[in-house]
């Protein structure tokens, strides 16, 4: 296999994995929130439907947590079997050390978990347990922030005077401050952005499983059960999807700021100017943009109430060898209408709840379409990934190394490479099969539940 | 002496100690399930998330201390690395599905579990391949890049390291999990083990046994000494943080072996360790995160010690362990 193809597998295998990787950090991510909120309001209400609730979403939790370490790890070690120059750049500028502090955050979220889920028994107030969930949240929230500051690192690197590779892909670093890269330009915009979305994404995931299973269900007591925490999702649904949309306006500006190359491939301006139409779909031919439709000047208002400036950058500005591949646009496109759908249905529910009074979380319609939304929901967080990364092509560290010049070309990944591949198509189809079956599968404990609630999965029979 | 080294390697003698609790359990699970499953199974079922944790934790310091070993590191060992990981995740999966699974069909706790157990012990073997090729340089080619498994196989040594690691484990899975159904078996394992495992070294090469390689063999024999010595000494070296710390010891005193040169004197560690301000940042922050990690773990401690309370049954679900 030849050098370049070597380098589009090790490109491949990646893509495949954090694709795949991301969707249990997702789901981790929205179940804890989920867990916090169902516990508080289990115990506050004392209500026994909550608790059991909570059971069950623990038990998945658990198995996602399991998995989702594995799968992290699985990253953490390609990152520097496929890119070792890459991750020799990492380790030798401050980098590494904020994978370092991620690894603390992931130590709290496995300590917390292991003592919210194996020594519940040993507290004597609820609220105290409580707490804990709120230390394996914080744990999962930080591991988030870290692995993204490292990822805003790739997009606006800092910390170094210089960072050149040698033809043996040997890497020399001078001037470097270990600290620099905890702030680097794009950090905060773009933890603002990818927290709220992927909390999201997990939150519409687990609505669809209670959203599923209440389609399912034939008795009154497990309705209610899973009404209870649709409710919350739904509520969680609102918050968030307002936040994604505020902070995903701010990604646009510091794209503008700070990779303008980027921001005229994901708008597909083919020229600078001040009156930049929102080009909708469509592609470039030559320095002609054909297919699509643009509102005239919108672009260059919405730059105006942002930045304060209309003008807008332009692909002609760089050298064609630079750009990014331009199907970006089209991702970009997709993933903004779908989360303005999102937005809608969000917001029809608002509307149909607090301004018509209704019940909207009863109607079969409501929790229908919630499977869908949430399998959109997924498309456009994949999606704002893809539009990320790939806009940053030809760089793995922007304007710093290329991905050619990072990737290994060995071929002897390529058979263990191909088997990762084939076992994450049969373990997370698996993985998502076993959660709806340990969800589903404590009900019945959980009808057997007293009136207090007391935990089903305390009894032994609940196990094999 | 090298600082970067010695911390990276005591987190690695945690990881490892951690690592090697599980795999003694894991072979106790494999034969003899029934005997064993009550003594493993309330140790195993939460310290399995603890140790892949630790795992991250020594993969990531590696990378921070050793920025330079990155590039053949991944020429050598990424095709190994890369299966190892397979395996690694049907341990976690297994193992996270065996905690909650209702019989259903041919699938059950059992099978779940005994899935895990063998993912835990074929990692743990390629792991001892991997390591055991960085101390002695079996099967590497540095200039060409490459790793070779027959090359490691061939080398005098490998196969016998192997094979003296197995059985210091299962001598000493019955001390870790006090199961004394099987005291019978510890001493002759682990001097049997202790032996293999030095004629191993002494193989791949007479300067990777020095004198002091004494302390890590006396004090793995003491400990089955004192397990079959009487019950009182057996409680003690069978506590969990008693022998968790005593061989955490144990394998950070084996640190000759890859100080101070790897691969068999071709890699001096002391050229390729981070140095300047990231050298620094990485003792501060290590020190913070001792500190950190000290904390949870304590917590962690004090919950697992304290008693149950009657009266409130664990929202969470989980069993206690």
């Amino acid at each position: 296999m030849s050098g370049i193809s070597m380098e589009v597998f090790d490109r491949g295998l990646f893509a495949f994995t954090i694709a795949s990787h991301i969707i249990l950090v997702s789901m981790s991510l929205g179940l804890i929130v989920l867990m916090v909120f169902t516990e508080f309001l289990a115990i506050r209400r004392k209500d026994s439907h909550l608790k059991a609730l909570l059971e069950r979403l623990t038990k998945v939790f658990v198995i996602s947590f399991g998995v989702g370490t594995a799968s992290g790890i699985v990253m953490a070690v390609e990152l520097v079997m496929l890119f070792p120059t890459f991750m020799t750049a990492v380790s030798l500028t401050g980098v590494i050390a904020i994978f370092y502090f991620e690894v603390f955050a992931f130590m709290l979220e496995t300590v917390a978990l292991i003592v919210y889920v194996y020594y519940a028994d040993r507290f004597r107030s609820p609220y105290a347990h409580w707490a804990v969930s709120i230390l394996v949240l914080a744990g999962v929230l930080l591991s988030a922030v870290f692995i993204v500051m490292v990822n805003a690192w790739m997009n606006t690197p800092n910390g170094f005077t210089s960072l050149t590779v040698g033809p043996n892909g040997g890497v020399a670093v001078t001037g470097v401050n270990p600290w620099a890269p905890f702030a680097s330009a794009s950090a905060f915009p773009e933890i603002a952005h990818v927290l709220p979305t992927v909390t999201l994404t997990g939150v519409m995931l687990v609505g669809s499983l209670l959203a599923a299973s209440y389609l399912r269900a034939r008795d009154a007591e497990e309705r209610t059960t899973l009404i209870g925490g649709l409710k919350i999702a739904a509520l969680l649904g609102i918050v968030l999807i307002v936040v994604a949309g505020a902070s995903g306006a701010n990604e646009v500006t510091t794209l503008f700021h700070d990779q303008p190359l980027k921001y005229a491939a994901v708008e597909l301006d083919p020229n600078p100017g001040p009156n930049q139409p929102e080009t909708l779909f469509g592609s470039l031919s030559g320095m002609t943009i054909v297919g699509g439709f643009g509102i005239p000047g919108l672009q260059s208002a919405l730059l105006q109430m942002e930045t304060g400036s209309a003008w807008a950058p332009g692909l002609s500005q760089y050298p064609a060898a630079d750009w990014p591949p331009l199907w970006i646009h089209i991702t970009f496109d997709i993933m903004v209408l779908g989360g303005l759908l999102i937005g809608l249905y969000f917001f029809l529910y608002f509307v149909s709840l607090v301004v018509l009074r209704r019940k909207p979380f009863q109607s079969r319609l409501f929790l229908y379409s919630w499977i869908p939304m949430s399998a959109l929901t997924l498309v456009v967080m994949e999606l704002g990934w893809v539009t990320d990364e790939v806009g940053r092509q030809p760089w793995i560290i922007y304007q710093t190394m290329t991905v050619s010049q990072a990737a290994n070309y060995s071929s002897g990944l390529l058979v263990p490479g191909i088997s990762i591949i084939v076992f994450y198509l049969l373990l997370f189809p698996l993985t998502f099969y076993f959660f709806g079956r340990i969800f589903n599968g404590a009900r019945g404990a959980n009808a057997r539940s007293g009136p207090d609630g007391e935990s089903a999965a305390a009894d032994p029979g609940v196990h094999a | 002496m090298n600082g970067v080294f010695e911390i990276n390697f005591a987190i690695f003698s945690l990881f490892i100690a951690l690592y090697i609790t599980e795999i003694m359990g894991s072979v106790l699970l494999l034969l003899f399930w029934k005997a064993s499953r009550a003594a493993v199974l309330p140790y195993v079922i939460p310290v399995w998330e603890l140790t892949g944790t630790f795992g991250a934790l020594w993969v990531v310091t590696a990378d921070f201390a050793y920025p330079s070993l990155l590039l053949p590191a991944a020429a050598l060992f990424a095709p190994v690395a890369v299966i190892g990981l397979i395996v690694f995740v049907i341990r976690n999966s297994s193992i996270s599905y065996a905690e909650f699974i209702l019989k259903r069909g041919w699938l059950d706790e059992e099978k779940l579990y005994k899935a895990y157990a063998l993912a835990t012990v074929v990692v743990g073997l390629a792991v001892l391949m991997a390591l055991s090729a960085l101390f002695s340089g079996a099967g590497v080619d540095l200039a060409a890049g490459s790793f070779s498994f027959i090359g490691w196989v061939s080398t005098p040594g490998s196969l016998l390291f192997l094979l003296g690691t197995v059985l210091i484990a299962v001598g000493a899975a019955p001390i870790f999990y006090g199961v004394t159904t099987f005291r019978t078996i510890v001493l002759p394992c682990m001097i049997a083990g202790m032996g293999v495992s030095v004629l191993a070294y002494y193989l791949y090469s007479p300067s990777l046994v020095p004198g002091w390689m004494l302390v890590p063999v006396l004090l793995t024999l003491l400990a089955g000494l004192l397990f079959v010595l009487s019950g009182t000494t057996a409680r003690i070296v069978s506590h969990k943080v008693v022998f968790l710390t005593v061989l955490s010891l144990i394998v950070f005193s084996l640190q000759f072996a890859a100080y101070p040169t790897l691969a068999d004197g071709a890699i001096p560690i002391d050229t390729v360790t981070t140095s300047g301000p990231m050298a620094s940042a990485y003792v501060v922050i290590t020190a913070i995160g001792a500190l950190l990690i000290g904390a949870m773990i304590a917590f962690l401690l004090l919950m697992a010690r304290r008693p149950v309370r009657g009266t409130r049954e664990g929202i969470a679900g989980g069993r206690s362990a």
